[in-house]
């Protein structure tokens, strides 16, 4: 119980600093220096930090188990939700004193989730994989006679 | 007694490898070209050959401008650039410019913005002539740039 305290505990302080320190300071930043960067969104970053902190807490919290699952591929699915949103699908335009500077790497964003992607799948099968291990080592082991 | 692990978590764990080393390499040759492309750009606009790459002459009672600009790519992706730009009237007249470079080769753009009337241009409320440079890294990048063109151009004293 102890370890699993200490392992929500170490996932609550590295996804706070992750998802709502580091935004909000280059969020803020960005804001001073390029005026309508479509970064600068606090509430949006926010309300998915929000919820990458519930989720990977909880799925640390579990670690090991079958409730967990749906939380680590949760939280994975949502890192590829959030680049695509907090990218606007790999079209980013900024306009500046008549200068309108247009990136656009829709291709590149694809590639970019990719991992993402495969983390929330992977979760799953990870799972199913150990359990059968660990239920045919079982099977496997003959059982202890009484004494 | 330590549990042995199973053959199919070691094919998950090569996956994401595979899958990690592949968006590594893909951002990296991105980042590698672009820096070139960005420093060799950099040079030429900055005189770095031995023709002005822009240009404004006179011409009757008009002005031309015109860009010459030889572009090497450098990079590991294939290069397009595109110029256009728009006028709301046919005393300017925007010639349209693209070129497609492979890697490792050299390409050359010739753009030309022509005003036929330039004291009809310089008594004009509209002066803003759109334009936009857009630089593809295929398949994976586009940068564009628009401004006004019409500051590039002289407007006659005005």
């Amino acid at each position: 119980m102890r370890k699993r305290v200490t392992s929500a505990v170490w996932a609550l302080v590295v996804n706070v600093v992750f998802w709502i320190i580091i935004p909000y300071y280059l969020g803020a930043f960005l804001a001073s220096r390029v005026p309508q960067t479509p970064l600068a969104i606090p509430t949006f970053v926010y309300e998915f930090g929000v919820l990458f902190i519930i989720l990977e807490v909880t799925a640390a919290f579990f670690q090991g188990k079958a409730i967990a699952v749906p939380f680590i591929s949760g939280a994975a699915a949502l890192t590829a939700v959030y680049l695509w949103l907090a990218t606007n699908g790999g079209v980013l335009t900024v306009t500046s004193s008549g200068l309108t500077v247009g990136l656009g790497f829709t291709l590149l964003l694809y590639i970019l989730i990719l991992p993402s992607i495969w983390a929330a799948i992977r979760a799953p099968i990870s799972y199913i994989v150990w359990r059968k291990a660990v239920l045919s080592e079982a099977q496997q082991t003959p059982a202890p006679t009484p004494a | 007694m330590k549990r042995k692990t199973p053959k199919g978590i070691w094919a998950l764990r090569g996956v994401t490898i595979v899958i990690a080393l592949a968006v590594l390499l893909v951002i990296g040759s991105i980042a590698y070209s672009a820096y070139e492309e960005v420093v060799t750009v950099r040079s030429e606009l900055a005189g770095g050959s031995a023709q002005a790459p822009v240009t404004v002459t006179q011409q009757g009672s008009g002005e031309v401008l015109s860009v010459n600009l030889t572009i090497p790519n450098k990079g590991l992706y294939n290069l397009n650039v595109t110029v256009t730009c728009d006028y709301p009237s046919s005393n300017v007249v925007c010639q349209k410019a693209s070129v497609s470079i492979a890697p490792g080769q050299e390409g050359s753009l010739k753009f030309k913005i022509a005003i036929v009337d330039l004291a009809a241009f310089s008594s004009s409320t509209n002066h803003r002539i759109n334009g936009t440079v857009r630089a593809e890294m295929q398949p994976f990048v586009a940068l564009s740039v628009s401004t006004d063109f019409g500051g590039f151009v002289s407007t006659g004293g005005a």
